[in-house]
Order: C-alpha cells, then sequence, then structure tokens
C-alpha cells in the first residue's frame, strides 16, 4: 500500500437540503422534437426543397407578374414550346423557359402563382380546420350532453359524401377563392373534430386525468395540461395529411370545372386547361401536374417525419 | 339484433331524408337562377313580358316552380267543349282579350274561373299588363300575361320526392277512354319464347320478361324514382339513364308484332320488350309494326349500361387491389424496414399524395406510348383492350390504400401481448402470422370491404373522364355544370344511400368476423 495516495481523498460535509433533490436529465419537449427531427436526413433535403419553393412562390412571383392574358390578341403565341417561344418573344428569358398556353399565357410565371395560390389555400384551409375541429372536438370528448347532440349532426353529415358536398356548395355558393375556402372548411373540421373527441373521450378517464380532477384541477387546467399535450402528435399527423390534401383537392376539383375562379392562377385550372392537348402539347400540363405533386409529396413526407418526431416515445 | 338493426336502418332512413332536404336547400334556394338567363340567346331575343314570360318556362324546366298561363289554361277549356276550331269561337277571343284591361280583367268570368281553381291549389298570381309606348302603341312582346305560379317550398318538394320515390305499375295508369280490356296476366312471350308478365292499361307492355341480356330477367313493375333530368338527358328518368345500354345499335332479326304469325322477319334494332304506352295517337308507320297502343320504344344496343361499365370496371380494379395489396403488406410488414418495406413505402407515399390527377395521366401516358394499350375506351377495338387501362388507374392507388393498412395494423398486432405468449408458447413464426396475426389485422379491413365494393357503383370521376367511359361517375359533375337540378338531387340520395349501406354492411361483416365485436351494447361479447 502507498500512503502517499490518501493525500488524493478527502472527506466532504453531507448537504441535507441537496440531497432532498431529485435531479433529472433537463428535457424540453419541442427541443427534443426538433432534434429528433434534424437527425433525419431526408428531412433536410425535404426542408431545403419547400425553402425553393417558398422562394419560388412568395419570393420570385412578386418579380415575375403573372398575367394569363397579355398575349390574348395575338393568336401566334398560343401554344408554343420553349425554343418557339423563345425564338418568337425573342429573348432567352425564363419567362419563357416552360413555353407558352392555351393563350400564349407564360407557363413558368403560371406556375409560380399558382403554386402561391396553392400553398396559401392550403395553409388557410388547415389552419381553419384544424383550430376549428380540435376546440370542438376537445369540447365534444369533454362533455357529455354536447356529445349526445353532437353524434346525432356527425351521423347526418357524415353520410353526405365529401365530393358531392364540396362540388354542390361550390356550385351553390359561386367560385372565388374565399368562397371556395369556406366550401372546403364548412364541413371539413368534423372528421378531425370527431377523431380528436374518440382521442379525449380515451384520455379524460385516464388514471392520471381522474387523479388530477379528485385534486381538485379546474376544467380548463385538465383541458390544457393533461389531454392537449398528450395529443400533439396526433394533431401534427392529422394536419401532415391536412396540408397535402387540400391541393389535392383544388387540382381535382378544377379538374372537374368547379374549381376557381378564371381569374385565380391555380394548378388545378393550369391542368385542367392543358389536360385536352397534353398528348400534343405536353410542356403545358406536366409542369404544373409535376409541381402540384412535389409541394404534395414535400408536405406529406415532411409532416409526417414531424409527427413521428412529436412522438416522446422517440425522443430517448 | 334485429331491433337494433331496425333502429339503425330507420336512423339510416332519417339521415338520408335530412341529407336529401339539405341538397334541396341548397340547389334550390341557394343557387342564383338568373345565371340559367345570362348564356341564353332565346331568352335574349325576347323582351317585355314575353321575356318574362320566358323566364318562366326556363325556371320550371330546372324545376324551380310550377306555372300554369292563363292562356294555356284557356286552350284546354275551349278545345274540350268547341273542338280543334275553338280559336275561331268569339267567347274564346273575348276572354283570351279580357286580361287586356288591368282594371277590370279580374271580373271576367273565365278569368274569375282560373283564379278559383288555381288560388284553391296554393298557386300565387302574377299579372303583367300591357306594355305601351306614349304614343298608345304596345310594345314588342308586351302583351298581357296572367299566370298561376306555384313557387314549392322545400318541405312540399321533399314531401313529393318522398312520396313519388317508389311507384308501381297497375292496369288503371293510362289515361285513355277507348281502353276498355284492362288486364295484367301471364302471357307467351313471342320474342323470349318464355313466359312473360304482360300488360295492357299499365305504362309498360312487358311488366316481368326475360331476354339475353344480363342478368336475364327484367322488370317494369316497381320503379325507382331518383330524379328527372331537365337538360343533359332531356326529361329522362335517372333509373332510366344509367340502366339503358349504351354504344351502337344492336340489329337483330325479328318479326314485328303484325308479323307474327307469318313468316315474314325483318331486321331491326328495336326492343319489343321496352314499349310504354303512346297517348298522342298511332302514327301510320307505327301501325305497321304494332298491333296494339303499345308504340313509343326504346333501341337496342350493344354496349353495357352506364351503371355496368362503371362496375365491372371498378370492381376488377378493387379485387386486383385486395388481391396483391394484402400479400405484399403481409410481406412488408415481415421484413419491417428491410427493402421490400423501403420500397413499397415509397410506392405508398407516392400514391398517398400525388394528386390522383397526376398519376392517372401518368398512367395513361406511360400504357399508351409504352405498351400501345387503347388510350379511349369507345373507341377500342377489343372488347378487354378498353378496360385495361382505366382498370390499371384504379387498382394502383387501391393497391396502395390496402399495402397502407394492412401494414399498418400487422405492424400494431406484432407487438401485441399475445403474440409474445405465442411465442413463448413455441408456435412457429409463420403460425403466429397465418393464424394469429393475419386474421386479428384482418378486423380492420372487414369494415371498409362492404364500401370499397358498393363504392364502385359511384363510379370513377377523373379515370372515366381521361378515358372516355361511359359510366356513371361523370353523372354529378356534368349535372353541375349544367346545372341540372334534377340529376344533382338523384346523385345525393344515390351517394348518400350507398355510403350508408356501406357503413351498415361493414358493421355487420365486421360482428359476424369478429366475434369480440357487439353492434348491441351491453350483455354479452360487448368489449
Amino acid at each position: 500500500m502507498n500512503d502517499n495516495y490518501d493525500s488524493l481523498f478527502y472527506f466532504i460535509d453531507s448537504n441535507t437540503i441537496e440531497s432532498e433533490k431529485i435531479v433529472a436529465p433537463r428535457y424540453s419537449y419541442w427541443e427534443s422534437v426538433f432534434r429528433v427531427f434534424f437527425r433525419k436526413k431526408s428531412n433536410w433535403i425535404a426542408l431545403f426543397l419547400l425553402a425553393v419553393l417558398f422562394i419560388g412562390a412568395f419570393g420570385i412571383s412578386w418579380f415575375c407578374p403573372y398575367e394569363p392574358f397579355e398575349n390574348i390578341t395575338d393568336s401566334a403565341t398560343f401554344h408554343l414550346n420553349p425554343s418557339q417561344a423563345m425564338e418568337y418573344f425573342g429573348e432567352r428569358s425564363f419567362k419563357w423557359c416552360l413555353g407558352t398556353g392555351l393563350h400564349g399565357n407564360s407557363i413558368a410565371y403560371g406556375i409560380l402563382s399558382a403554386a402561391r395560390t396553392s400553398l396559401v389555400l392550403a395553409a388557410i384551409c388547415s389552419v381553419i380546420n384544424m383550430t376549428v375541429g380540435v376546440l370542438i372536438g376537445a369540447a365534444w370528448g369533454y362533455s357529455r350532453t354536447m356529445d349526445s347532440i353532437m353524434l346525432v349532426v356527425y351521423n347526418i353529415l357524415a353520410n353526405i359524401p365529401y365530393i358531392l358536398l364540396i362540388s354542390v356548395l361550390v356550385y351553390v355558393i359561386g367560385a372565388g377563392f374565399w368562397s371556395f375556402i369556406f366550401a372546403l372548411t364548412v364541413t371539413g373540421w368534423l372528421a378531425i373534430a370527431f377523431f380528436i373527441r374518440t382521442q379525449v373521450l380515451i384520455i379524460r378517464d385516464r388514471e392520471y386525468s381522474l387523479a388530477s380532477r379528485c385534486l381538485g384541477t379546474p376544467t380548463g387546467r385538465v383541458i390544457t395540461r393533461n389531454i392537449l399535450p398528450y395529443m400533439t402528435s396526433v394533431i401534427v399527423t392529422l394536419l401532415a395529411s391536412e396540408l397535402p390534401s387540400y391541393i389535392g383537392m383544388e387540382v381535382f376539383l378544377s379538374y372537374i370545372g368547379i374549381g376557381l375562379s378564371a381569374s385565380i392562377p391555380s394548378l388545378g385550372r393550369m391542368i385542367q386547361e392543358a389536360q385536352g392537348v397534353f398528348l400534343t402539347y405536353p410542356w403545358e400540363f406536366w409542369p404544373p401536374v409535376i409541381v402540384a405533386s412535389i409541394i404534395t409529396v414535400i408536405l406529406y413526407v415532411l409532416g409526417q417525419n414531424l409527427a413521428d418526431a412529436s412522438d416522446p416515445r422517440t425522443h430517448m | 339484433m334485429a331491433k337494433y338493426l331496425l333502429k339503425r336502418i330507420l336512423f339510416s332512413l332519417f339521415a338520408l331524408i335530412v341529407v336529401t332536404g339539405i341538397v334541396m336547400v341548397l340547389v334550390y334556394t341557394y343557387t342564383n337562377r338568373n345565371d340559367l338567363l345570362k348564356s341564353d340567346d332565346n331568352w335574349k331575343k325576347r323582351s317585355g313580358n314575353e321575356q318574362k314570360l320566358y323566364e318562366y318556362t326556363v325556371f320550371q324546366r330546372y324545376g324551380y316552380l310550377e306555372f300554369v298561363d292563363y292562356t294555356t289554361f284557356l286552350k284546354t277549356k275551349y278545345l274540350e267543349t268547341e273542338g280543334e276550331s275553338y280559336t275561331q269561337n268569339e267567347d274564346y277571343k273575348k276572354a283570351k282579350n279580357a286580361i287586356s284591361d288591368s282594371a277590370t280583367f279580374q271580373d271576367y268570368p273565365d278569368v274569375a274561373e282560373f283564379i278559383d281553381k288555381y288560388y284553391g291549389e296554393g298557386y300565387d298570381f302574377v299579372y303583367m299588363p300591357v306594355l305601351k309606348y306614349a304614343s298608345g302603341k304596345e310594345k314588342a312582346g308586351g302583351g298581357a300575361i296572367l299566370l298561376a305560379v306555384n313557387e314549392k317550398s322545400v318541405w312540399n318538394r321533399l314531401w313529393d320526392y318522398i312520396t313519388g320515390f317508389i311507384t308501381f305499375e297497375s292496369k288503371y295508369d293510362v289515361e285513355d277512354e277507348n281502353l276498355t280490356d284492362r288486364y295484367i296476366r301471364w302471357e307467351d312471350d313471342p320474342y323470349s319464347k318464355l313466359p312473360a308478365l304482360v300488360g295492357s292499361g299499365t305504362k309498360h307492355k312487358y311488366l316481368i320478361y326475360f331476354d339475353s341480356r344480363f342478368p336475364f330477367i327484367h322488370q317494369n313493375l316497381i320503379k325507382i324514382n331518383l330524379g328527372i333530368s331537365s337538360v343533359t338527358y332531356k326529361n329522362q328518368e335517372i333509373t332510366d339513364v344509367i340502366n339503358t345500354p349504351t354504344g351502337d345499335m344492336k340489329v337483330v332479326t325479328v318479326q314485328y308484332p303484325t308479323q307474327l304469325g307469318t313468316d315474314q322477319y325483318t331486321e331491326t334494332s328495336i326492343d319489343f320488350h321496352s314499349v310504354t304506352y303512346n297517348n298522342a295517337g298511332v302514327s301510320d308507320s307505327d301501325r305497321a309494326i304494332f298491333t296494339d297502343n303499345y308504340t313509343v320504344y326504346s333501341y337496342q344496343k350493344k354496349g353495357l349500361t352506364m351503371l355496368e361499365n362503371s362496375f365491372i370496371i371498378g370492381f376488377i380494379a378493387t379485387v386486383i387491389a385486395y388481391l396483391m395489396g394484402l400479400p405484399f403488406g403481409i410481406f412488408m410488414s415481415r421484413h419491417k424496414d428491410g427493402l421490400a418495406d423501403k420500397t413499397g413505402n415509397f410506392y405508398i407515399i407516392f400514391m398517398m399524395s400525388v394528386p390522383s390527377l397526376a398519376y392517372i395521366f401518368l398512367f395513361a401516358t406511360i400504357g399508351t406510348t409504352l405498351f400501345g394499350f387503347p388510350y379511349k375506351f369507345a373507341t377500342s377495338t377489343t372488347k378487354i383492350g378498353g378496360y385495361i387501362l382505366p382498370v390499371i388507374c384504379l387498382a394502383l392507388p387501391g393497391l396502395g390504400n390496402v399495402m397502407r393498412w394492412i401494414r399498418r395494423y400487422m405492424i400494431d398486432q406484432m407487438n401485441a401481448d399475445y403474440v409474445k405468449f405465442a411465442k413463448a408458447e413455441g408456435l412457429s413464426e409463420q403460425e403466429i402470422f397465418s393464424g394469429h396475426i393475419f386474421p386479428n389485422a384482418m378486423v380492420y379491413l372487414m369494415q371498409g370491404l362492404p364500401g370499397s365494393i358498393l363504392g364502385c357503383l359511384t363510379g370513377a370521376i377523373i379515370t372515366e373522364r381521361v378515358f372516355a367511359v361511359p359510366g356513371v361517375g361523370g353523372l354529378l359533375t356534368t349535372a353541375i355544370d349544367s346545372k341540372d337540378n334534377g340529376i344533382i338531387i338523384a346523385c345525393t340520395v344515390f351517394y348518400t344511400f350507398l355510403t350508408i349501406l356501406s357503413i351498415i354492411l361493414g358493421d355487420l361483416l365486421l360482428s359476424r368476423y369478429d366475434p369480440r365485436v357487439s353492434l348491441t351494447d351491453g350483455k354479452g361479447g360487448g368489449r
């Protein structure tokens, strides 16, 4: 034994206050969500593409104002392919790099403006439907009187095919931007609310929530502290499928002729105008189709991955 | 169980009626009916009171209201008493001019009779006085008009719709005093050589009959009235439209009813089973063909009906989707995170997120350019060729959907306690998968199965339009385009009925398949 090592050790006092504290690693929910989210490399690629889309739709499109009918008087400009268009207008510019459409309109500029419309539409519809759906769903699940009333309403309205309802509503109230949003949201929240209601019903009577209520926690606090946090990942999952669905819905409704009005540039309308000639003038048809597909795929993938990341079980 | 089912069905009927009412309110009260006139050249050509009258005609055609013109009322009245030459009658002329005087027209006996008659039936009256220039000359189209107008309320409309929804043929249907011999009886049908239920005094002559078309036995006895088209299919009932064969005429060699008993034969497309009673008087050319007054006929066509076209395409696609999707999805779940799972997931994400329009056109382009499949259904030279692309376009997204859910449920079940228990018991992987996990995962898919099959009856909107399939998928969208209110209501009722039926059948199938599921709450196997 070497006595010299004794000098390395020394006595400390026991601290009764410190020993009463329970030390756990610091945990922040959202920090963990984003840590898990950014661990995946595919998310960086998707975010980059989304950023490019946003710059295109909200940045560049301001400098490239789209005028669908600027060449309507000059029939020589109709249906020009990219090289013909550049030759005709005598400039090698971004404006004509995708050729011209039905009325000699620039496809490239059209897509930028249309992508903006689609993104704004999807965002507004999702925000309205999610807010109304989650709030009503939470109340619906929590209050028993409301449950019995809303179930009857739901059973009746859920029987109407969604496409039918939207088509009839758009037909009835017209094809403007806001009336279109109205048609998409007037019953769109119902399915979300019903889903949330079922979730709330399950959590409401869980032991921890019951214990919390027995200890006298007020209802508002039970909802905001006990129930809603539990459902974050469910809500994000819903949002992930909601966002792209509105873009698809707009494309579909425009295609069948009841979408936005002609004055609003939209991907659906561009596709609808070009679908009859998609074999003869493919440059008019495929760019809006591809852009719509890219937007929906990116939003879907990002949403799903965010939903995965928002599940606390993946944080360990 | 029976009590529960009855309750479900009654509630569903209630829901169906409410939905119909809602759509009726939307369509008839909240649409701007003046939009109908904007693009109508006949309306633009007219002016003054005549234009107003034309507006009422248009609104009546689209089902917004019913009206009776005073002059039409006079015509029918005097035609009865005075015969064909009623226009020469002095009383008629006087009565016709009576409404020109806006101060005294109500006192004229014929006008009073007109008002009395329709006031009792709940009509309102619209009087348009003569329009004159300051010089006293009558303006163009400015003649006085008196109308009895019945703006149908939603309740009346709904009530009429429900009460007229199902009609039965009876031998008193035809209003013809000369027809004295009224009967419904079994007779030998000269066209099928089999017995047929034949009526006289009924609307249709053949009430139950056999022929060579699937399903070989047909009936005209009971009729479901979904709604009448006002524009696209001029005044036809929608159930007739979707059940009438499409395509080219089919020429067959048969005997006309007048030729029966002789050895004369004629080549014709007339469908003799379709004949209905002719009230308007039989023409000489029809007299040469028919022996009785049932002379209104339709033609035999080579193609299938709209409903059959849609259903066949949809059904094949659904079967393919399930037959391929189930094994694929199971394989993916068994090799979770493997290459097959990743590829499958990519496919599912593609199908889920890309707008349906995009991939349908993609498949159409690939199919026509690379494989040379016929693009348009109707112009396809071979019978099967036209089906290939529509079926593929419907099967592929369905496949993605089936794969997605069966994989999800299989993986969920794989983590369940009973699987660990089965493993501990020493069951092989194969036994656990096919004997325990798969049946439990299928529980969730059972519910949707009737819906996916019944859904084929509504047709596919985009696919049918892209490939020009004469099916029912485009019915609603074309109706909305042409503001054909009758079809819109008909589609609502039909689609809603199918949705409700699929949910009920799905629940029944589920409770049959999984004894743990009990539809009636409470005692017994309730969870």
